[in-house]
């Protein structure tokens, strides 16, 4: 084997905000430059040759939640999954543009897709836990694998604090051998975001992440998610307007162009787009008149 | 650029010198398949290569269509066994087809769901009990029991059609198909099963809901979706039946010619094969042996290939034979 | 009760005796469809019991044939433990074959893989007599003799697209989002095969690798060209080397013989409770892993 594990530190408490101003977005002015954490500039995301995203530029403030909001098919996963680099990986697919992370260009020849999935944690639509494994093995396998822990006690460390930062300890602390699929939806939800936790992401992105849950269980992660962001950066995508109203700092609003490739209409402070909106579009989108 | 906020700097992200990991573990893979497809593409050449003085001297239309083989006159030719092949298997599919199809919808249509199970695994031990056993009982309990029926048949209507005359020895052709019909029943009823099980909920309750009965359900709906592919399970039931080999050799009589009824002695292709290679001294002789299977290879080979086209083609829904 | 009722009533009831009459029919085809092919179950298991058990003996199982297949007494010790020998070795070689090449064909995809996936199916559709012959050429022709291990490499091969087909289907059926997660969480591919591909599919596999022991165990055919049989007791994979199978089949072509007769039928009996027992556990094990399945 040649590699040797890449080691990621945890995350210092204060971010310590050091960051290249970058030109290169229009919308920037309105953040601070030293908050960004993802910049995506000008990024095409591609099926074949079938353009879904189009040229979109979003700055994603650090310890915030950003939400992506559109119609059904305009491309908000395909977004998403273009930050973490998990878009390449259907067959056929790629991405043009750039899409700094801290400054570096995620998609630059010499990084890694795999240690950029490892830095920015994931979280899907449909909870899925391993199968095989254990609530305990859930949390802990990944990052075992991934060289971060060494030890029974570490582990069991980690495997609480990211259940507790998850919100579930006190639910399945005294079952942590039982099965990762014998939770409820929702628990089973807050255990994949207990698992990218334990990887210590400093970014999460979470795709429509309680559409398959329901309301009691989406209330639990909503809460989480706030929670979370004195941690983390999030960026949310949903297709639910109260829920990237109530949760969110920055709201990206994406639809679809004639030629069927979703582009950004416009984006701003939550408040700004639910309240006072600069494009009649987005009005249309957020008062419920299409969509 | 300056430095960034989060301690994951570039070097984190940075790409592992050489393969890395992933690339060793999909070398290694690479490696692994082409260390075992070469071996069992290799011996198929080899296995050909064995035969060549066989086609140098007979050709393979001679081979092929040469009625007579006499190994102590160096005379090898494949017909009879061919022809053997062909009527055993042919008296098989006619006696399977229909009783597996049956059984199949007995399965899906009929029985409530709790038998399903207990018939459904009881027709699949059919499957599992090896050719030797089928043999074995075919030999000391099958023929004997057939012998009877043949004669009837053949004191008959054996009078008027040659096929169907007598003398009846016993192990025959005939003999030879029933145990094969019994050997591919399980198989074409598993393979039938999947597919009728297949058929939509909703399709099944429109036609109830429409006021028809169970044998209106199979008639408009089970039987129109599934039809290619029971014709797809079909095909691979004759592909086993084409291949079947000891319960055969055991039952058919071993007779290298042509029989002119379906109650004489034969041969089949695989059953001369397992019969005579183990004394097979004579010039030649092995390497006929040897070509025999080759056709056999590829008439198997033609009819798997059918099957799997059918089932590509039109049958997207049945699972590969295991 | 008013006429209109009547007509009503009359309307349920007389559902076109017709078409009852049909389903009735096709009732009682089936059923007869299902008594010719459970017949011969039951008339196989009934003359192995009825037949085999007086054969069976402690000495059976403990001491070799006697040198002519005429005389009685001796027992099969040498075709069980060949047997055994010859299907583990099979099995050893073509498990971690099996699970290679599926996993080849999952992960490296395209071409290649569908190629893999051709000669996989050209082999599980060929007759057992023909790998006979192929393993034949292959190593009896260049070893220049019969051995234990030829039989072995021959039901090897009639295992393996067995086991690839089952593994095959059981990693695909292994869901996208597991796969996705395992992607996101930056895992390492071998890392995802190892702790949550295969473990998420072990069941199927194993009933794979049941039901193919359970065909190599009955085979005969392939086992004519290559581990040839031996009256012999031997441990040594480089000799002839008998088989439960191929001791039936031998005895059986002299069944004029009554002790030629008793010992292949006794032989089959142990044959048919061993392939039963592995067929069965196969399928014991599919069924208690279906509900997990379907999660």
């Amino acid at each position: 084997m040649t590699t040797t594990p890449i080691r990621l530190q945890p995350p210092p408490v204060e971010p310590a905000p050091v960051v290249s101003v970058s030109a290169a977005s229009h919308n920037a002015k309105m953040l601070e430059p030293a908050e960004l954490s993802v910049e995506l500039s000008g990024v095409n995301a591609f099926y074949g040759s079938r353009r879904v995203v189009r040229d979109i530029s979003l700055p994603v403030r650090s310890n915030a939640i950003t939400a992506i909001i559109g119609p059904s098919g305009c491309g908000k996963s395909t977004l998403l999954r273009c930050i973490n680099r998990m878009h390449e990986l259907t067959p056929g697919a790629h991405v043009e543009g750039r899409i700094e992370y801290h400054g570096i260009d995620l998609y630059a020849p010499d990084i890694d897709p795999v240690a950029v999935r490892r830095t920015i944690g994931m979280v899907f639509q449909q909870p899925n836990p391993f199968p095989t494994m254990s609530i305990h093995d859930n949390v802990a396998a990944p990052a075992r694998f991934n060289g971060l822990i060494a030890g029974k006690a570490a582990e069991h460390d980690l495997v609480e604090r990211c259940l507790r930062q998850a919100a579930l300890w006190d639910e399945v602390k005294d079952k942590l051998k039982a099965g990762g699929t014998s939770l409820s939806g929702g628990q089973q939800q807050r255990l994949c975001i207990a698992r990218a936790l334990a990887l210590e992401p400093d970014v999460l992105l979470m795709d429509e992440p309680c559409s398959a849950l329901d309301p009691i269980a989406t209330l639990q992660v909503e809460n989480l998610m706030v929670e979370l962001k004195r941690d983390y950066t999030i960026i949310i995508v949903t297709h639910n307007m109260q829920q990237a109203s109530r949760v969110s700092d920055q709201t990206a609003f994406l639809t679809m162009g004639d030629d069927r490739a979703g582009y950004l209409v416009e984006m701003a402070d939550t408040v700004e787009i639910f309240t006072n909106p600069r494009q009649q579009l987005t009005e249309d989108y957020v008062s419920g008149r299409f969509g | 650029m300056t430095t960034t906020s989060r301690p994951q700097g570039i070097h984190a992200l940075r790409r592992p010198r050489g393969l890395g990991q992933d690339g060793v573990f999909r070398l290694t893979l690479r490696v692994v398949a082409v260390l075992i497809v070469i071996p069992v593409l290799w011996m198929m050449v080899d296995t050909f290569a064995e035969t060549v003085p066989v086609w140098e001297r007979f050709g393979i239309p001679g081979f092929v269509t040469g009625l007579r083989w006499a190994p102590s006159f160096t005379i090898y030719g494949a017909l009879p066994f061919i022809y053997g092949t062909l009527l055993t298997s042919a008296i098989a599919m006619v006696i399977a087809v229909p009783v597996a199809v049956l059984i199949a919808l007995l399965i899906t249509e009929i029985l409530p769901p709790r038998a399903r199970t207990w018939v459904a695994v009881a027709v699949d031990l059919l499957a599992a009990i090896p050719s030797v056993v089928y043999g074995l009982w075919g030999l000391l309990v099958l023929v004997p029991v057939l012998r009877p029926f043949e004669q009837a048949v053949a004191g008959t209507a054996g009078k008027v059609v040659p096929f169907l005359a007598g003398p009846t020895p016993g192990p025959s052709y005939f003999a030879a198909g029933v145990v094969v019909s019994i050997m591919i029943i399980p198989i074409i009823a598993a393979l039938s099963r999947e597919v009728f099980a297949a058929t939509p909920r909703l399709q099944r309750e429109a036609v109830r809901a429409l006021g028809g009965t169970r044998w209106d359900v199979i008639r408009t709906v089970v039987i129109p979706l599934g039809r290619s592919g029971v014709l797809a399970a079909i095909i691979l039931g004759l592909a086993r039946a084409i291949g079947e080999t000891i319960a055969v050799t055991m039952v058919i009589g071993n007779a290298p010619k042509i029989g002119a009824s379906i109650f004489s002695p034969g041969f089949t292709l695989a059953s001369v094969i397992a019969n005579e290679f183990n004394e097979a001294n004579q010039e030649l002789h092995p390497e006929a042996l040897i070509a025999l299977g080759l056709v056999l290879l590829v008439i198997s080979v033609l009819v798997n290939g059918l099957a799997i086209l059918i089932r590509q083609r039109f049958a997207r829904g049945v699972g590969r034979v295991v | 009760m008013s006429s209109s009722a009547l007509a009503v009533s009359d309307r349920l009831r007389a559902t076109s005796r017709a078409r009852h009459a049909k389903d009735r029919a096709l009732m009682v085809l089936a059923w007869a469809a299902l008594v010719v092919a459970v017949v011969p179950l039951v008339a196989i298991a009934w003359f192995l019991v009825e037949q085999g058990v007086r054969s069976i003996s402690l000495e059976f199982f403990t001491s070799d044939p006697p040198g002519d297949l005429s005389a009685s007494g001796g027992g099969i010790r040498n075709a069980v433990v060949g047997t055994l020998l010859m299907t583990g070795l099979a099995t050893l070689i073509a498990v971690p074959a099996g699970i290679a090449l599926a996993v080849f064909a999952r992960e490296i995809g395209g071409r290649v893989a569908g190629s893999v996936r051709f000669v996989v199916d050209v082999l599980a559709g060929l007759p057992s007599i023909v790998v006979g012959i192929f393993v034949y050429s292959l190593v009896v022709v260049t070893t220049g003799h019969f051995s234990g291990l030829a039989g072995a490499v021959a039901l090897a091969v009639i295992e393996l697209p067995v086991i690839v087909v089952a593994s095959d289907e059981l990693l695909r059926l292994t869901d996208r989002r597991i796969d996705e997660g395992t992607r996101a969480l930056g895992m390492l591919r071998w890392r995802s095969f190892l702790s949550v591909f295969i473990p998420t599919a072990l069941s199927g596999i194993i009933t794979g690798v049941l039901l193919a022991v359970s065909r190599a165990i009955g085979e005969t055919a392939p086992l004519i060209f290559t581990a040839l049989g031996n009256n012999f007791f031997t441990l040594d994979m480089n000799e002839p080397v008998q088989a439960m199978p191929l001791l039936i089949y031998r005895n059986a072509l002299n069944s004029a013989f009554p002790a030629a007769r008793d010992r292949a039928m006794g032989t089959a009996l142990v044959l048919v409770v061993i392939v039963l027992a592995f067929n069965l556990m196969g399928r014991w094990i599919a069924r208690r892993a279906r509900p997990a399945d379907q999660r």
